[in-house]
């Protein structure tokens, strides 16, 4: 096993108070990504 | 009126039914045929096969929704398609038989205006030799039911490592051209967690088994990602969980023959090899399901509607890795011989592969098939109900609605392990699902700002948190609309 996550890393992802920040950004923008709307590729003449 | 048939209550299907009955008058009719009475939300069976979840949560009975919401809802399972119908039947229908109650075993012709197909995914274990679910020691989570025997298993496994005993566990994919990487990625993950939160992962040895040929392929050929303002590859990321929490892992490798406790497989050099395990979760193979199609005469026409899953308005030509573009993938999933089919979601044949095909020295076909699992399927059949709406409310062909895997963005929650304060998620977005290589050619075909990774808890809440929602949406409780595919 290499730690390749330092353990200051590994406080971040794990620390409940920083994570729901981090949930509340992830959630605004996954849905930007996601409801960011979709089409088509093709030209249309 | 017009009346739609829907083959299929998954993702796809049941969010096609569910907003066609939403947006249209009580005089259309909406017909689901599916064999399976439950609802299931898939990404979840991870949970079930770690002995987190129970099946019960991640499942609920269609029949009593269908009956609330006016939905017909059929149980039984598509046979043939008749496309013009027969000599005795002058609408298009679908020969079905129902596999329960007391009309279980005889077939009737379910007649249509218009027809979804989603009927997913055959998955085919019978690809690979001994791969059979529950037994040999090796498991499935593609199903409610699999996932409750793979937690059977890691349990007597568990149990044995705590004894002191020694044991070998094996996760990926259970073929050469096997897709769903993703699952299996997250299934590993948590399946590591569980170790350790039972305080016996120093006795096991985990390994991962792909057909990837790059860690973080997923079968979208990898990708590159903004990660905490680096430009990071889909591989990197991987490989740093993966030695992070000691897992080993076997690359380029399709799985062909499974005995009891020995997975054996050929490498990309051409090497036949085998892996012991005393347990293993290996994702099989996905195939079409091999319906057949007859015109009005009972002529054989099932090319003009399958190629293994269902032709759509795709560009099929053969041509080499290099010439593939996104304009070849569908934008409609219309049929293009029989306009009043569509086929959303996993039913569709894809045009070709995401990631580089490869092959072993042997000539092995040895890399991911394309993965159209979860939102992309929701957002396909969500798609093709509104241009089939509009059809319906407009009295001509309506094809406004556009969703193609070149123009769409993706949302991996990958769990990492459960728990509301020791859990742990990867949340991916992907931006576009197949690469654009033209417009965006300095980044490996995706949109950087969109395309970015995440680790930690939140991605477990964000998990937990769709897992619920999702859930709520399929039961169409009060403004289930507004939550988006």
């Amino acid at each position: 096993m290499t730690q390749r996550i330092s353990k200051y890393q590994r406080f971040k992802m794990m620390n409940p108070i920083l994570q729901f920040f981090k949930f509340i950004y992830l959630s605004i923008k996954i849905m930007i990504v996601v409801a960011g709307g979709h089409g088509g590729t093709r030209k249309v003449d | 009126m017009s009346k739609i048939v829907v083959l299929g209550a998954g993702i796809s299907g049941h969010v096609a039914a569910s907003h066609l009955r939403r947006k249209l008058s009580k005089e259309h009719e909406v017909v689901v045929v599916s064999p399976n009475s439950n609802y299931q939300w898939i990404p979840s069976n991870i949970w079930v096969g770690i002995g987190r979840m129970k099946s019960k949560q991640v499942l609920f009975p269609l029949a009593p929704l269908y009956k609330k919401k006016g939905i017909t809802y059929k149980q039984a399972k598509a046979i043939t398609f008749h496309p013009e119908g027969d000599a005795k039947e002058s609408k298009p229908y679908v020969l079905s038989e129902y596999v329960f109650g007391d009309k279980k075993g005889t077939t009737e012709k379910i007649t249509y205006d218009y027809l979804i197909n989603a009927t997913g995914p055959k998955l085919n274990f019978e690809a690979t030799e001994g791969l059979i679910p529950g037994e040999n020691k090796v498991y499935s989570v593609c199903t409610y039911g699999h996932a409750e025997h793979a937690w059977e298993g890691l349990n007597a496994v568990i149990q044995k490592l705590k004894s002191g005993e020694k044991a070998k566990i094996l996760i990926g994919t259970g073929h050469g051209k096997a897709t769903c990487q993703g699952a299996a990625f997250e299934y590993i993950l948590n399946v590591e967690q569980e170790l350790r939160r039972h305080d016996v992962r120093d006795n096991a040895e985990i390994t991962w088994i792909s057909n990837e040929y790059h860690l973080g392929d997923f079968g979208m050929d990898g990708m590159l990602m903004s990660y905490h303002g680096m430009t990071m590859k889909s591989s990197e990321m991987v490989e740093m969980i993966f030695e992070d929490r000691g897992i080993k892992w076997i690359l380029g490798a399709g799985v062909n023959k499974i005995e009891d406790g020995i997975a054996h497989y050929e490498n990309l050099d051409g090497e036949f090899k085998n892996e012991t395990y005393d347990f293993a979760m290996l994702i099989p193979a996905f195939s079409g399901h091999g319906f057949k199609a007859y015109d009005k005469n009972n002529n054989d026409i099932t090319e003009k509607l399958f190629k293994g899953f269902m032709i759509v308005d795709a560009d099929y030509s053969s041509k080499p890795y290099e010439e593939w573009t996104v304009q070849d993938w569908p934008e409609t999933y219309q049929n293009p011989n029989y306009k009043n089919i569509f086929a959303p979601g996993i039913a569709f044949a894809p045009p070709h592969a995401i990631s580089q095909p490869r092959q072993s020295k042997n000539g092995t076909a040895i890399s991911p098939s394309p993965p159209r699992t979860g939102m992309p399927s929701g957002i396909t059949a969500k798609l093709v109900a509104d241009n089939i709406i509009d059809s319906i409310k407009s009295g001509k062909e309506s094809l406004h609605h556009k969703g193609s895997l070149g123009n769409m963005g993706a949302a991996c929650i990958a769990s990492a392990g459960y728990g509301m304060t020791q859990g742990s998620g990867v949340s991916i977005t992907t931006y576009p699902i197949v690469p654009d290589y033209k417009k965006y050619p300095k980044t490996q075909g995706r949109q950087l700002g969109k395309t970015f990774g995440e680790i930690g808890l939140a991605g477990h809440w964000l998990k937990l948190a769709l897992h619920y929602a999702f859930i709520y949406k399929a039961k169409m409780r009060p403004f289930w609309w507004l939550i988006p595919e």
